[in-house]
């Protein structure tokens, strides 16, 4: 089967949300899904960017049970460490349980490895859940080390409210 | 002492960040992982494609460090993005000089953060910590944040340069 890794357009985004909320629903948080193909569009495409996304695409005579030729997704962003510099962190890969094993997210990380590496970035980030053992010994399989584990790592965040509530707070 | 003003930082303040950087990295006890240069910071914060932003806390020449300086906390962030609510704001490194600290400085720069993120349109802020840091942990819940590696599973990897290369031959 002839599988396309290419950057994505604005017309994938809708695809882009079916697959997003398919990869919530496997992360168990389905209702956490809060924005839809209209701030996708808005917020990867233009002169500012946000996010960087591949999609991965096969033939119309492969299309799933359900028509789609958009088969999985990556997303992913530049960031920086005060340490190493330029990272770039991988937020979503994402492929639709009925084209796996078929190395598409192989190739998906490996097209992602390749932009870090031409942007002369050092490393890459991402976040995967303690529960998800078939994610966690892919990444570990390509040489991904856990800094929650071996350095004590925690995710925070200010959010919503507590956001709103610190930027009024009196000095 | 309660003197200070906060500003947007400028190319010729990156000798201190990078001071600050390192400051903040024996406190992590993980001084000897910055390999970051001023040149590095010159190129990715104040270059074509920022990859960085960076606020300063600065006081007057009156209330210099002992060792003379007058830059004395920074923030570093940028902005990333949730496929689920859309932007966030990253805080990657924040830190206050322990001479200055138990002044505000520390609290003004998180408001100032905030005002930033809410004026930008990120519903969230995110940032890390290690776990054995409790006062910066103390620090960030008193005002409103939560542990989403705690409440919700979230584990950081990375993979570094040498096999992110080994992805890009396999492609």
């Amino acid at each position: 089967m002839k599988i396309t890794i290419r950057p994505a357009k604005p017309e994938d985004c809708k695809d882009i949300e079916r697959m997003i909320m398919e990869l919530a629903v496997y992360e168990k948080m389905p209702d956490q899904v809060k924005i839809s193909h209209k701030e996708l569009e808005r917020d990867g495409f233009g002169p500012n960017p946000f996010y960087q996304c591949l999609v991965a695409e096969v033939p119309e005579e492969h299309m799933s049970k359900d028509g789609q030729t958009k088969v999985g997704y990556a997303l992913f962003f530049y960031t920086y460490s005060t340490w190493k510099g330029r990272t770039v962190y991988m937020e979503d890969l994402y492929v639709m349980p009925e084209y796996r094993g078929k190395g598409i997210g192989k190739a998906l990380m490996a097209t992602v490895a390749k932009v870090a590496k031409e942007k002369h970035c050092v490393r890459l980030q991402l976040s995967v859940l303690d529960w998800n053992k078939p994610s966690l010994d892919f990444y570990l399989a390509k040489g991904a080390e856990d800094l929650t584990a071996k350095e004590g790592w925690h995710f925070l965040r200010f959010h919503g409210i507590a956001l709103d509530n610190l930027a009024q707070e009196a000095p | 002492m309660a003197n200070f003003i906060l500003r947007k930082a400028e190319p010729k303040d990156v000798s201190d960040i990078l001071r600050l950087i390192k400051e903040l990295a024996k406190f992590e006890e993980m001084e000897d992982q910055v390999i970051l240069t001023e040149k590095d910071l010159l190129e990715d914060g104040f270059g074509d494609h920022p990859f960085y932003h960076c606020i300063v806390a600065e006081v007057p020449k009156q209330h210099q460090s002992a060792d003379g300086h007058v830059i004395v906390g920074f923030a570093m962030y940028y902005f990333t993005y949730d496929p689920w609510i859309g932007k966030l704001l990253y805080l990657e490194d924040f830190y206050v000089m322990k001479e200055y600290r138990g002044f505000g400085i520390g609290s003004e720069i998180l408001k100032k953060l905030s005002e930033t993120a809410v004026r930008t349109r990120c519903s969230s802020m995110h940032f890390i910590v290690a776990e054995w840091n409790k006062p910066s942990i103390d620090f960030y819940k008193r005002r409103g944040a939560s542990d989403l590696s705690l409440e919700e599973g979230w584990r950081l990897f990375k993979i570094d340069k040498q096999n992110l290369l080994k992805m890009t031959s396999e492609e």
